[in-house]
């Protein structure tokens, strides 16, 4: 596996990625999949919504690690500029995910709505059953009516 | 044979009395539910004080919704018709009466109350008090965009495309309980009621200058009105078909 991959770590100068670059990449790739975990750990995100998350920082290690990668993207995309070919993945990668939470947030506000109009109505029944009963009643039972 | 008329109310306790009190004179035989739709004031306590029920919304949720939680309950408690009008004085339930003899002798499934149909006679008895409804010119042109294109969608002539008094059948209870844009409801409705197939008929009504309180729609909020009215029925024309209602 390592071994396969060592001729895309070999071209880094191709790549114009320095090693103070690819050190600092790979750092923040790490911290990032650290911060997610912790994320995780504490409840605050979903694990359904982290996976996505991970990729990204995978991609990023992974871009960071071997920089002979970015090139064969580049040059499958037909950019000679790997930095543009970067920018442009982030760029659509972030696109991507923003339209994917507008997708889940549409999802969850119809969600919302539904779950108002049903309580909605549920009180409107309450009323009624309430209003009922009183009549039955006539008055004598007020107090063991009210909950 | 059951019939319900809903009220969508937001922030409306100057006017919602007087309105339920208007639907109860003109239309003795009806249920009557307020939605209020999240008010901050006490349009709840008022309605039910005035004896009806009240379907209160925990938070605003906009016309759309409030609507269509009348057209639920109207379909789960299994009611025959129903009609709704707008809480701030607006629809008098005069007219409100004649669309539901529409619906009621089957001649359409969704009545729609057209301001702008030519005038009919009153019905005896029970002339609406107030001025008539004057729409402003930027209302105007508005109106004649969404009129143009719903007309071109649709195939059907529509003059007042967002009427907010109606009157329904069981069928459309199911599809709007369903399917209701909660963004555009009045347009989007009538769009996607044609394309189900349903029968939907404008009857001419005469409707009042609103008693208190002012329209939402400022030039510019218009504007985004009539952009997003003409996305809405863009979008709508690609819109899978549902199945059937019945």
């Amino acid at each position: 596996m390592t071994a396969a991959l060592a001729p895309f770590a070999a071209q880094a100068d191709h790549v114009s990625l320095t090693a103070q670059t690819r050190i600092i990449a790979a750092a923040l790739a790490i911290l990032f999949m650290v911060w997610i975990l912790d994320l995780i750990r504490r409840d605050r995100l979903q694990e359904r919504y982290s996976v996505v998350w991970f990729v990204a920082g995978l991609a990023m290690l992974a871009g960071a690690a071997f920089p002979g990668l970015l090139k064969l993207v580049a040059d499958v995309m037909g950019v000679r500029d790997t930095n543009v070919a970067l920018f442009s993945i982030v760029l659509l990668l972030l696109l991507g995910l923003a339209l994917n939470f507008s997708v889940i947030m549409s999802r969850q506000a119809a969600q919302i709505t539904r779950l108002a109009q049903e309580r909605a109505i549920e009180r409107a029944r309450e009323q009624a059953a309430r209003e009922e009963l009183e009549k039955r009643v006539g008055g004598e039972g007020e107090g063991s009516v009210r909950e | 044979m059951r019939t319900l008329v809903f009220i969508p109310a937001w922030n409306e306790e100057a006017s919602v009395d007087a309105v339920i009190a208007d639907v109860r004179t003109h239309l003795p035989e009806a249920d009557i539910l307020v939605v209020d739709d999240g008010s901050a004031d006490s349009t709840t306590e008022r309605a039910q004080a005035a004896g009806v029920l009240v379907a209160t919304l925990p938070f605003n949720q906009g016309l759309g919704a409030a609507l269509q939680t009348g057209y639920l309950y109207a379909l789960r408690q299994g009611y025959d018709f129903c009609a709704h009008l707008d809480a701030d004085g607006q629809h008098p339930a005069s007219e409100v009466a004649r669309l539901l003899t529409e619906v009621r002798e089957d001649r359409a499934d969704l009545v729609i109350g057209s301001r702008y149909a030519a005038q009919p006679e009153p019905l005896p008895g029970a002339e609406p008090e107030g001025e008539d409804y004057e729409a402003t010119w930027s209302r105007r042109i508005g109106i004649n965009v969404f009129r143009f294109i719903l007309t071109l969608a649709t195939r059907q002539r529509f003059t007042d495309t967002t009427s907010g008094m109606r009157a329904a059948n069981r069928r459309v209870m199911k599809l709007f309980s369903e399917n209701y844009s909660p963004d555009f409801a009045e347009i989007e409705s009538l769009q996607l009621a044609v394309r189900e197939g349903l029968r939907v008929e404008e009857v001419p009504v005469r409707m009042l200058e609103r008693t208190g309180g002012s329209s939402f729609l400022t030039p510019l909020r218009s504007a985004f009105f009539i952009f997003k009215g003409l996305v809405v029925i863009l979008v709508g024309l690609f819109k899978p078909r549902h199945a059937e209602a019945e």
